[in-house]
Parts: C-alpha cells; structure tokens; sequence
C-alpha cells in the first residue's frame, strides 16, 4: 500500500495540456504534402503510390493527395526527385463529409444540435470493421492517463445502445458488413458516425478486394472523416471534437 | 552439408517415393513426393524426427505448368532448418489426404486450404469452413489464379452451425462479433454447464480482407506496405519477416549497422505489446492502480517509437535491403536514459503486483495450456514458452543481429496466465537489455543496401519473433518484380486453437483475463 501512494505521489498528473496547447510534435512526422509550384509532374509519385492516393487532373494539371485514401507512408517524400513532396507538420485531418464546400453550412447546422442534444457528454461505441489494429489500439491510447479522454465528458461504453457516436475503424470487410449494418441500427438516433484511419474513410491500402468495401460509407452514413494510417491519439481527439463542434 | 544426415535418413526409407530433393537458400530443403506418399513422410518426419508442423500451404502453379501443389513446412529448431515437403494436387479431384489425425496442428491449414482454393482434404475431421462464412457461396476459391481480384460474389444466406454440447443443464453463450471492449471482433460461442466453461468454438475471420490475394501481381515495394499493414502492433515483425524473404531472394546482405537497427525496433515494438498485455491483464482483474501504472509505462515506450522514428507504430521504418534512415544516429543517449526510466519503474511496478495475494491468486492455475496439448498444436511466442516449449526465432532462425548479442529465453511449466504473464515481464526486461547491448555494439557505416530487382519465380521463408510468438512469411516472386504468391502466418494462427483448448474448465467471467494473457491478433489471423 504505502508504494502505491509512493507512485501516486511520483506521478501526480500525466495528462497532456492538448487540445488547449497545440500538441508539441517534434520528431514526429505528420501528412505529406505536394508543392505544385515545384512539382514537375513526373509521375513518378503517382505510379508508386501503394494506396494510389495520388492524383493528376490531366486538363488542369493539379495535383494533389487525397489524404483519405493515404496510407503516410512517405514514399512520396522519399522518391520524389526534385523534393517537391514534403512532410508537414499537420496530423489534425478530420473532416466533415465528402465535399469541404458544404462543410460550413453543416458545420452549424450540427452545431446548434449538438450542443441541445448531447450537452457536454458523449457516450461512444468503438467498432472495429476489418482493421489492422492498428486504429483500435489508437482509440484505446485515448484512455490512457496521457489523453484521458473523459475529461472532456466523453466515455466509451459497452454498447451500441448506450452510444451516441460510433466510431469504427476497418474497411467494412465482407464479413463484418451485416454486423456494423445490426450495430448501427442498435445506436439510437440522434447519433454521429466517425470513420477513424483510411480504411474507414476510403479502404486505404486494402480497397477492392473480393472480401473487403471501400470505406465504411458504402454501408453507414458518415459525418466526420479522420483520415491516417493509423491517425496518432491527438489526431483521434481532435476529429471527435470536431464532430461536436468544440475545437475550430 | 548440413542436411546430409537427414537426407540419408529420409532416402533410406522414402528412396524411391521421392521425386526431387532441392536445397535453396541454404536452410530450406524442398522434397516433392507423390500424394500416396505424404501421409507416410509427414508422420514419419513428425512422429520420427520430432520436427513440428509450422506452416501448410498451397500454391496454383498452373501458369508455371505444374497445376496445383500443397507445401507442408516442417522446422527443425535446434539446427534452425526447414524441411519442405511440396507435393502436386490431382487436378481432376482436387483432394490430399488429411493429415489431421496424426498431426492435430494440420487440422486448421487443411480448412484454410479447403475454403481458399477447394482442395479437399480427405477425411478431416472437422471440415467446417473456417475463412468463409454463410455469406460466401459455394464453389468460389479466390486464391485460385482465375478469380479475379475485384470480383465479389452474390451474397448468401447460410446459417453458420456450431459444435453441438448435449446434456442435461447444458446452454450456449454466444458474444461477439462486436464486444464491449476496444478490441477486434470475433464470435465466441461458449458451451456451459453452470459456470465452467465445457468447450469453447471460436468463429473468426471476420476481418478477412483477402491480403495474400492483394500481394499477388503486386510490385514488391507496395507488397512492402501491405506486409506492414497485416496486424497494426506486429507492424514490424511483420514487415521484416517480408524484408528477410525478398532478401534472401536477391541475394543481398544488409549493412550490419541495419541489421542492429532492426533489432532495436523489434524489441522496442516487444516492449510496446508486452507492455499493453500487463497492463491488459491487469484491467481484467480490476486492479487499476497496476493498469495505470502499466499504461504510463507503455506511453513512455511510445514516446521512445516517436522520438525515433515520428511513427507510433514503427511504419515505414524498414526497407528492402536495410532501414529507412539512420534512425538511431545521434539518440543513442535520449533512448538509453529513456529506457532506464522504463527499466526502474517496471521494476518497481512488477514488485507491488507480485506481492499482491488477491491479483496473484486470481491468475495463478487459471487458464492453464497443458504442456502436451501446447506441443501438439504447435502453440508458439510467450504463450508456449509458458507451457514448456522454450523456443524462439532469434535463437532458432538467428537473423538481423541477434547472433550477435546476448539474451536468455525465458521458461515457465505451469501454462497459467501466472507463467504467461511471467514471460512477459521477464521478456521486457530482455528487450530493454538488448536494445542497450544493440546501441552499444552498433558499428558505423551504411544502412540500406539497395534492391532493385529480383529473379522470377524464386521462393524463400522470412521468420522473425514477433511479439506474439514465431512468424512466418513465405514470398514466391513473379515476373518484373511483383509478387506471384505470399503466404502470411503470424503466430495468432497458431495460438488461436490453443487459447480455446485453455479455457475448458474455466468459468465464464476468467475468459476475459484468459484471453488477455494470450493477447492474441484478430487481424494477423484473419488476413
């Protein structure tokens, strides 16, 4: 007994000050980015790409990565010739339904619902739809005493009735397609649906395969997008947030 | 000749059977028998020699004019070699002879084998599906060459039936797929009198994505990234045992200052998993103080993975041929002091939980794997050396630099989660060793020796330890550099069949804990 206190004592506070200081990422790396003034469309990058994320509109000649679809590998960064593909320092990638355009007006009408239905409290259920494992043991690090998550009223609960937020990770594979359909409908509306990690948002490295879908939006709707592969802990936090309109 | 002995011994009872003996790689040899033959070879191999079954597959050659073939992979791990016997498919009966009954680990591959390509393995005694389930219809094999990739069959509506208790007061439970906690889905289907657990059926692969299908055609750069993406915390066990088959197939040796940087990832990523186990095991006998403790432990190992390499999950770490970068350049004292601060607070963690007599009783003679069974169905990593079986792959199959360096292996006899948990934490005090042994014996110089391309039609094995136990990756290369076959076996295979047989006789609510201790991946078995 008197060593627990000892440690309780040691080790009073882990929690990290995120998201109300930004998250200090020195060594660790964050999204790729193109840099079209430089880039010289080789092709190069788009070719090798093992998500095949990259993409060239041949009219326009824009390029571009689609981070739902990106793996963060950094083969981009690495093979690029002319060093027009970069690391960057932004790991916040969430986004809200497909098409950004329409992001504000969803945004507020969210937000107004949100805050009159859910208050301060989210109850989530974590659903793993044909992973790597990877995301999943990236949500469980929320509870860690480093995120604690549940200093934000958020919780993780044992059942898709108890929740109002899914968050599923996984590409919908053929066989778990029936059991996320069955999890969905056991949520009680209103409910919010989170793609966690590029498999959840587009099937990543794993799309058309005879036993997997492309992302989980073929089969449930989505509201929020957080692309990765697997997103870190912060990045995670800051796409439940979002979806609750509590960070900007 | 290291294979000269067995070579006679096996000529001189199966001389005129066998049709060609090959040696590749220097610790495979290839045998092709008939299929009248096999039975006979296996169990005299398995029986005779004692070398376990680790891994059975199956190939379609047809385009390389010699139909389809069933390889069984026997390991002999003292003299670290592998023993292949390949034998060809009928392709008019697409049957073998099951094996099951003389090696009970073959009982699992053959309906694997069954569901993946159709070959039917004569007289098994379960052939359930086992990959599939009652949505699939019948009469598709996807690893047969000509289904196509994309092609996704009609939806059917066949109830899945399990293994049927009977008695009086006897009833099921069923859990899953999804479960309460954040973990990976999987069916369990209990049956139970009262509270002990009379017999467990696990129906898994419900994340099957059709990897091994996905790698075929593929060029080996991107079937690199896919090999990380098998099961999230063996990401780099994984891709080095890819990295070790393409390698031996191009015939390149890695700059020994790799080779000690790969060691330092793959303990580190022990650490990390093993670290995630205690604190597990811990949480399931609702001792939070212990949990927490474990949890900040393993956020520190976390840390050290970021500080490194900016990749939690050490992806993009490896290359064919070496490592990315020099990673290890410049931090060698942040990562021994960051480790000694692990070191210390382990220690000290592990002495209040072992001088806890309500935690320790709840763990110990609780889900024990009987030695026996264990050897049997080929139970590997901490979970087997639990039981007796105390080896390992980097003493086995030495690779990267682990012939170099210095570690015990830890043994415990008991099979309970006690001993499980044991060898864990004995395991993470070696890791920590030999990351400090790899900093310090790490020589200057290159870290990647470049591939660039590889023959066709060449094949070779890649083992590593992974956290979980011993993993095996088979890669047959294609033309202009792609992938025409890779076989995955990660250690939760092998240990899936063996958790089902710990529980028997438990009761219900010491599942949970049970299966923790195994800690096993949903994800690396499922493919």
């Amino acid at each position: 007994m008197f060593n627990i206190i000892k440690k309780v004592i040691k080790y009073p506070r882990l929690t990290q000050s995120y998201p109300h200081k930004p998250f200090d990422l020195r060594q660790a790396v964050g999204s790729p980015q193109l840099d079209s003034e430089i880039c010289n469309r080789c092709g190069e990058c788009i070719a090798r790409c093992p998500s095949e994320a990259i993409s060239l509109n041949e009219t326009t000649k824009e390029i571009g990565i689609n981070y739902k679809q990106c793996i963060f590998c950094l083969l981009c960064v690495e093979i690029c010739p002319i060093g027009a593909a970069k690391t960057s320092e932004h790991f916040e990638l969430a986004t809200k339904k497909l098409s950004e355009t329409s992001y504000e007006v969803i945004g507020s009408e969210l937000k107004t619902k949100i805050k009159k239905l859910f208050g301060r409290s989210l109850q989530i259920r974590e659903a793993d739809a044909g992973s790597c494992n990877g995301c999943d043991y990236e949500i469980n690090a929320l509870n860690n005493p480093f995120l604690d998550i549940e200093r934000f009223g958020i919780n993780f609960v044992a059942s898709p009735r108890h929740a109002d937020m899914l968050l599923v990770t996984g590409t919908a594979t053929r066989n778990m397609q029936q059991a996320l359909i069955k999890t969905y409908n056991a949520t009680p509306d209103p409910k919010l649906v989170v793609a966690v990690g590029a498999c959840a948002c587009s099937g990543g490295i794993f799309r058309d395969s005879y036993a997997t879908n492309n992302g989980i939006d073929s089969i449930v709707p989505v509201d929020v997008y957080i692309p990765g592969c697997p997103p870190r802990p912060q990045a995670i936090l800051h796409g439940i947030l979002k979806a609750l309109d509590r960070v900007k | 000749m290291i294979f000269t002995d067995l070579h006679q011994k096996l000529t001189a009872s199966f001389g005129k059977d066998i049709k060609n003996i090959k040696i590749q790689n220097s610790k495979e040899m290839i045998i092709e028998v008939t299929s009248d033959t096999l039975p006979g070879i296996c169990s005299y191999i398995y029986l005779e020699l004692g070398y376990p079954l680790v891994l059975m597959f199956a190939n379609d050659e047809q385009s390389l004019q010699s139909g389809y073939a069933v390889y069984y992979v026997f390991a002999d791990r003292a003299k670290g070699l592998l023993l292949v016997i390949k034998t060809p498919v009928d392709p008019e009966r697409m049957e073998i002879p099951s094996l099951s009954q003389d090696i009970p680990a073959a009982a699992t591959y053959e309906r694997e084998i069954k569901d993946l390509f159709g070959i039917i393995p004569v007289g098994h005694p379960n052939p359930k599906r086992l990959v599939f389930h009652g949505n699939w219809p019948e009469g598709e094999y996807p690893l047969r060459k000509q289904f196509p990739l994309k092609r996704k069959p009609p939806l059917a509506k066949k109830e899945m039936s399990f293994q049927k208790i009977i008695g009086e007061g006897v009833y099921e439970i069923p859990v899953g797929p999804v479960h309460a906690g954040i973990i990976e889905p999987g069916h369990f289907r209990f049956s139970v009198a009262g509270e002990p657990i009379i017999n467990l059926e696990a129906q898994l692969f419900y994340v099957h994505k059709g990897i091994e299908k996905l790698a075929e055609g593929q060029s080996i750069e991107k079937c690199f990234y896919i090999s990380e993406r098998i099961s999230g915390d063996e990401t780099f066990s994984n891709s080095l045992a890819y990295c070790q088959a393409i390698e031996k197939i191009a015939q390149v040796q890695i700059p020994a200052r790799a080779a000690f940087t790969r060691v330092i990832f793959a303990e580190l990523e022990r650490l990390i998993s093993h670290l995630g186990d205690l604190g597990g095991i811990c949480l399931d006998t609702a001792y939070l103080f212990a949990t927490f403790q474990f949890r900040m432990l393993r956020g520190w190992a976390y840390m050290i993975a970021d500080e490194l390499c900016g990749m939690r999950f050490l992806r993009s770490v490896n290359k064919i041929g070496g490592v990315r970068k020099d990673f290890i350049a410049g931090k060698e004292k942040k990562l021994i002091t960051d480790l000694q601060k692990i070191r210390t607070e382990l220690e000290d963690t592990v002495h209040i939980i072992k001088a806890n007599n309500l935690f320790i009783d709840r763990v110990e003679n609780t889900g024990i794997l009987e030695p026996k069974i264990a050897a049997e169905l080929n139970a590997v990593g901490p979970a087997g050396r639990a039981s007796g079986l105390g080896f390992d792959v980097r003493k086995s199959f030495p690779y990267a630099a682990y012939d170099k360096l210095a570690f015990k292996i830890p043994e415990h006899f008991n099979g309970d989660i006690n001993c499980r948990m044991n060898t864990k934490i004995e395991e993470c005090f070696e890791s920590i060793d030999l990351i400090f042994q790899a900093v310090e014996a790490m020589p200057q110089g290159s870290i990647l020796e470049p591939v660039n391309s590889v023959e066709p039609y060449r094949s070779a094995f890649g083992l590593t330890e992974s956290p979980r136990g011993e993993n095996i990756h088979w890669v047959m290369t294609g033309e202009n550099n792609t992938i025409f076959r890779y076989k995955i076996r990660t250690p939760s295979f092998c240990n899936w069949p063996a958790l089902c047989q710990a529980v028997k006789g438990n009761i219900v609510p010491d599942f949970p804990l049970i299966n923790k201790s195994f800690n096993l991946s949903y994800a690396g078995n499922d493919l």
